[in-house]
């Protein structure tokens, strides 16, 4: 019952399980604006799909998602296109590099390994940074100061670089080298995550870049909308591995939980959110870690050379 | 039983190549029984809907002699799928992680493997009859080896290791119900009637698959008959499929319009 068999993973997978697992990831990414997608992953494998199709298919889904986030932000006037089409230029090159890495792993019998080091290493990192940021204005809330970040008109080494270009949306005046080559380092975590990237390149406009936060957002996903789009096309010309019933079932739930998401995101302060936030992404991250340091039950894997 | 007792070796022998060439349905020999068989279906559809199925393999044996009950002797079923290489790899502590490191890869390995048998198959059939006829998840002829370092570089694979990878094998694919046995799946109903079941999960490989029927009398056997049996993906499955095998260029650009559409039209239905 309820049962439906996906052409691409080659297997039977329950509809309210994929549609539930849209749906609660939609709600937190609706809640944190971020994709999503560096939950909905390890969520699919967990559920038995082959790596391989939870990143290409999460890819895909990431591009929906995307497109009716970054909606909103454009309406308010709040993407600047000029440093997305930068990122975007990284974007793609990385994304090209990711896809070649990850068929290369996948003949090596390394990419499971690979997918799971890249989410321990950057979720366990960007959730520590996040968390220990959120705890200290909680409690510098509480104690009644302003959380103040220092440093903010520093001018880094990022200044002193060549090919200079003004962003007007983002009141910046910097070099076009920092944007392309983080677009590119979050291109190639794209193809090799099946993730947004947002949730890496988001923390890099603000503290790298120093772009101001209300443009980040929309910005990142306009960028994210081309590179996932980039990245699902690869893959299904490399893989063969993006499975299009999982991808609308997931589609389904998360648009209908990012309405919710959103509104009960409202409900909580800034820092709060990023407390429950960060706690959730270190989690995710502990997870996969044991998974690669506890002895498996069974140290031999299969794999098909050839799909029938 | 006399028949068959008296039937030599090289009889035997004779009468198999001959079920080969005959394409196995049935054959004339003089001194042993026949077996006429059939399955339920000779093919499975992979829709929307699979969530796998069973097949119903049933015949009759036809006694040389009248007064020979059918059930002195053992039957044996082998439905098995396309063989392909499949690559085992063995993970180490490396630095404190599991890792991959040795991989062997099995040059032909059938993609499914389920065996079933009126008694359990060692007291069934003799340890030689097992071995020619390539009876048991232990006597599967899975072509040649390749050993590959932790590098991706050529290494030799030992006989310990080779036995060592092969028990995964037929071990992972156990766990995952790609290998089954049944002991006592095949039933004789009256004096010369048998029926067996035989499940197929719901990731099962497609492909052409095939059902083979063993007599097996005192160990050996004495008639062999099979039937072919498809597995195919139909309807809406078939055709994704396809697309994305055939056009993968086209399915990904697809892939990224639906979705861009999808997205596009949440915003119009969740318009604040």
């Amino acid at each position: 019952m309820f049962q439906i068999y996906l052409p691409i993973a080659e297997l039977p997978v329950n509809i309210f399980l994929i549609l539930g697992m849209g749906a609660s990831v939609g709600f937190l990414s609706g809640m944190f604006g971020v994709g999503g997608g560096f939950l909905m992953t390890p969520l699919l494998i967990f559920t038995g799909i082959p790596p391989a199709v939870a990143v290409a298919t999460q890819a895909n889904q990431t591009v929906a998602s995307s497109i009716s986030g970054v909606v909103a932000h454009w309406r308010r006037g709040a993407v600047d296109f000029k440093m997305g089409t930068m990122l975007l230029i990284g974007g793609v090159l990385g994304s090209f590099v990711g896809v070649y890495i990850f068929s290369l792993m996948k003949a090596l019998g390394q990419i499971d390994l690979m997918i799971s080091l890249s989410y321990v290493i950057f979720l366990g990192v960007i959730g520590s940074l996040m968390l220990n940021e959120s705890i200290r204005a909680l409690i510098a809330a509480r104690r009644g100061q302003s959380a103040h970040s220092g440093g903010q008109k520093h001018h880094s080494w990022i200044h002193g670089l060549p090919f200079k270009m003004r962003f007007r949306r983002s009141k910046l005046y910097i070099s076009a080298i920092p944007p392309v080559a983080i677009g590119f380092f979050v291109g190639i975590l794209v193809a090799i995550m099946g993730v947004g990237g947002g949730f890496i390149m988001v923390p890099a406009m603000i503290y790298l870049l120093r772009m101001p936060t209300n443009v980040v957002i929309g910005t990142s996903l306009f960028q994210i909308i081309f590179v996932t789009a980039l990245v699902t096309v690869l893959h299904s010309v490399e893989n063969q591995a993006v499975d299009v019933i999982l991808a609308t079932l997931l589609l389904l739930g998360g648009v209908v939980g990012a309405q919710f998401g959103a509104k009960a995101g409202q409900k909580l302060r800034g820092e709060q959110l990023r407390a429950l936030l960060g706690l959730i992404v270190v989690g995710v991250a502990l997870q996969l870690g044991m998974d690669l340091v506890l002895e498996p039950d069974d140290l031999y894997s299969l794999t098909l050379e050839v799909t029938p | 039983m006399k028949g068959v007792i008296s039937m030599t070796r090289s009889a035997l022998l004779a009468s198999l190549a001959l079920t080969v060439l005959a394409g196995l349905a049935s054959h004339e020999t003089h001194a042993a029984d026949q077996l006429v068989t059939d399955l339920s279906k000779h093919q499975i559809s992979i829709r929307s809907n699979f969530t796998g199925t069973e097949i119903l393999i049933f015949g009759a044996i036809e006694a040389d002699d009248p007064d020979n009950l059918a059930t002195e002797r053992d039957v044996i079923v082998v439905v098995s799928g396309p063989s392909l290489p499949v690559t085992v790899r063995r993970k180490n502590n490396v630095a404190g992680l599991w890792i991959n490191t040795e991989a062997v890869t099995f040059e032909r390995v059938p993609t499914f493997y389920a065996i079933a048998s009126t008694r359990p198959l060692t007291r069934v059939a003799s340890a030689e009859t097992r071995t020619v006829e390539g009876l048991g998840f232990d006597q599967l002829s899975l072509g040649s080896v390749t050993g590959h370092g932790p590098a991706g570089a050529l290494i030799n694979v030992t006989a310990v290791e080779r036995a060592a990878f092969t028990e995964a094998l037929v071990r992972n694919k156990q766990a995952d119900g790609l290998f089954r046995t049944e002991p006592a799946g095949v039933a004789f109903l009256g004096r010369s009637l048998f029926r067996a079941t035989v499940g197929i999960p719901a990731t099962v490989p497609n492909g052409l698959y095939t059902a083979k029927v063993y007599l097996v009398s005192d160990g050996k056997v004495s008639d062999v008959a099979s039937a072919p049996l498809y597995v195919v993906k139909s309807g809406m499955e078939r055709a994704i499929y396809a697309f994305a095998h055939e056009k993968p260029f086209l399915y990904g650009i697809f892939a990224v319009v639906f979705a861009t559409f999808a997205g596009w039209a949440a915003t119009l239905i969740f318009k604040d």
